[in-house]
C-alpha cells in the first residue's frame, strides 16, 4: 500500500516505536500510583516522555506538559479554560470541528479570518484589524486540508501586544515545523501524538502555561484526601490511569524526531509535495490547490477533479493500493473558506516515511483514472 | 536515621529532583512517602541517604523547586517528620 494519509494519522512508524508498545505492556503498570517498581518504571517513563516532548518544543519544565487522548481533548481544555459561554474568540478560517465545536458548545461568538488561501498577508491585515474585538484566539499552524501554514509567529506577537489570550492548533505541524513554546509565548498548544509525533492513536499532548481548568475529574495519584483537582500541572489535567503504553510509543516517536529533526522531516515532507504537484499541474483534468512558497504550505496537497467526485477517485485509488483521504476533513469552515464545501476535496498527506517513487505512482494513477474517464 | 525523604509537590517535581541529584552524583530515589506521616494522601518524594540530605536539599533548591517537609526513615523504615 502506498500510505498518503498521514494527515488523519502516521501509519508507518519508527521501528522503536512497536517495540516500545509491546515493551511497555509487558513491563509497566499505572504511573504515579504504585510504589512497586512495575509502577515505578511507568512513572519513569512518563517523565522521560514529557522532557523529550520539552525539548523538542522548547518548554522549561516537563511539567507543563500534559498527556491528553489526542489533540481534540487537548483543545478541549485550553478552550475550557479561557473561553466563556458569550466571549468572542477569533480564528482563522481554516479550523478544524475540534476547535469551532467545542467553541460553539460553549456558546463563544466565533469570529472566523477567511481570507484567500496562502496569502498570508491579506491574513494578517484582516487578523489585525479584528483582534481588538475578541477575548481570546485560537489558529491552527497548519491547516489539515490544504497544509496552508499560517504566520502564528506573527499572530502570537500580535496576541502578546494586544493581551490576547491565544491558542494554537498544532496537529499538522508538531513533529514537521519548529515550535518554540517559550518563544512564542502561547498559552496553549494543543497536539495529537498519533501524527507528526509518530506515536500511538490514543495519545495527545497540551502545553500549557499554568492557568488552566480541568476537563476530567477523578484520581490524579497525587493529594488524594482533597476532593478537589490539584492546583498544580500535570496533576490537574490528567484524571484517570495514563495510556502508558501509548506514552512510551509516543516517546520512541518523539526521540526519532529529535534524532532526525523536524527539518529534515519538513524538507522531504515539501519534496514529496512538490513532486506530486509537478506531475499533477499541467494535466488539465483537476484544481490543484499548492502553493509554490513553501513557507506557506506543508505536506498536504488537496486536489478537486473537474469531472469526478473526489470519493470515486479516492475509491478507485484505493483499489490500486493507494491510501488518500476525500471529503471535509472534518473541517467544512476551511472548505467553506476555499470554495470547496459542496465538492470537499481529495486529500494527500505525506510522511517522513514516503518516498518520491511512491508519490510519482500515486500522481500518475490520479492522471490515468481521471484521462480515462 | 539511615534515609530521608525530602518532600516535593508533586510526583514530576519528585523525579525532577532525584533526576538533579543523581547528575550530581547523589544516589537518590523518587518515593511515595507514607500515608501515615504525611496525613495528605499520594505525596512524593526523593528519598536520599542520611550523609546526602544537606547537599540534596541545597541542589533541589538551586534549579528552583521547593522542598517540603523533610521526613526521616529508622534503620527499620519507621518514618518520623524531622522538619516542617
Amino acid at each position: 500500500m502506498i500510505y498518503l494519509d498521514s494527515a488523519a494519522t502516521s501509519l508507518q512508524k519508527p521501528e522503536g516505536v512497536q517495540y516500545a508498545v509491546i515493551s511497555a505492556m509487558n513491563n509497566l503498570a499505572s504511573p504515579g500510583r504504585g510504589s512497586h517498581g512495575a509502577a515505578m518504571r511507568a512513572s519513569d517513563e512518563c517523565f522521560a516522555c514529557r522532557e523529550a516532548i520539552a525539548k523538542l518544543f522548547n518548554v522549561s519544565q516537563p511539567e507543563n506538559v500534559v498527556f491528553t487522548f489526542n489533540a481534540t481533548h487537548s483543545l478541549n481544555i485550553a478552550i475550557r479554560s479561557l473561553v466563556s459561554r458569550g466571549d468572542t474568540v477569533l480564528v482563522s478560517g481554516y479550523e478544524h470541528n475540534s476547535v469551532t465545536r467545542p467553541l460553539n458548545a460553549i456558546g463563544a461568538e466565533i469570529i472566523a479570518v477567511k481570507t484567500p488561501l496562502f496569502d498570508t498577508k491579506a491574513f494578517l491585515e484582516e487578523f489585525e484589524k479584528r483582534l481588538p474585538e475578541c477575548r481570546a484566539v485560537v489558529c491552527t499552524h497548519v491547516s489539515n486540508v490544504f497544509g496552508y501554514i499560517l504566520p502564528v509567529e506573527e499572530l502570537a506577537r500580535l496576541c502578546r501586544r494586544a493581551g490576547k489570550p491565544f491558542v494554537i492548533d498544532a496537529s499538522q505541524s508538531a513533529g514537521v515545523l519548529d515550535i518554540d513554546f517559550q518563544g512564542l509565548g502561547a498559552d496553549f498548544i494543543a497536539m495529537p501524538g498519533h501524527k507528526g509525533l509518530l506515536g500511538p492513536q490514543g495519545t495527545g499532548v497540551l502545553l500549557c502555561k499554568n492557568e488552566a481548568k480541568p476537563l476530567l475529574y477523578g484520581g490524579s495519584g497525587s493529594s488524594s484526601r482533597v476532593q478537589t483537582m490539584p492546583e498544580f500541572l500535570p496533576d490537574r489535567l490528567e484524571a484517570g490511569t495514563h495510556n502508558v503504553t501509548g506514552i512510551a510509543g509516543l516517546h520512541a516517536g518523539v526521540n526519532y524526531i529529535l534524532r532526525r529533526g523536524t527539518a529534515s522531516i519538513r524538507a522531504h515532507e515539501r519534496e514529496l509535495l512538490e513532486l506530486t504537484a509537478r506531475r499533477l499541474l499541467d494535466t488539465k483534468v483537476l484544481r490543484l490547490f499548492y502553493c509554490p512558497d513553501e513557507r506557506c504550505q506543508s505536506g498536504v496537497l488537496s486536489m478537486l477533479p473537474d469531472e469526478m467526485y473526489c470519493e470515486t477517485l479516492g475509491e478507485r485509488l484505493a483499489e490500486r493500493g493507494i491510501a488518500v483521504r476525500c471529503g471535509l476533513h472534518c473541517a467544512p469552515l476551511a472548505h467553506e473558506t476555499a470554495g470547496t464545501l459542496d465538492s470537499g476535496t481529495l486529500r494527500m498527506s505525506f510522511s517522513p516515511f514516503n518516498s518520491a517513487a511512491e508519490c510519482a505512482e500515486a500522481a500518475d494513477a490520479v492522471i490515468k483514472i481521471l484521462k480515462n474517464t | 536515621m539511615q534515609h530521608y525523604i525530602i518532600m516535593c509537590r508533586s510526583l514530576t517535581y519528585a523525579q525532577r529532583a532525584s533526576r538533579a541529584l543523581e547528575r550530581s552524583g547523589i544516589f537518590a530515589s523518587t518515593t511515595k512517602a507514607p500515608q501515615e506521616v504525611t496525613k495528605e494522601g499520594c505525596n512524593y518524594g526523593v528519598k536520599v541517604r542520611a550523609h546526602d540530605l544537606d547537599r540534596s536539599i541545597g541542589l533541589i533548591r538551586n534549579i528552583g523547586l521547593p522542598t517540603g517537609r523533610i521526613i526521616g526513615l529508622d534503620e527499620y523504615g519507621r518514618a518520623l517528620v524531622v522538619s516542617e
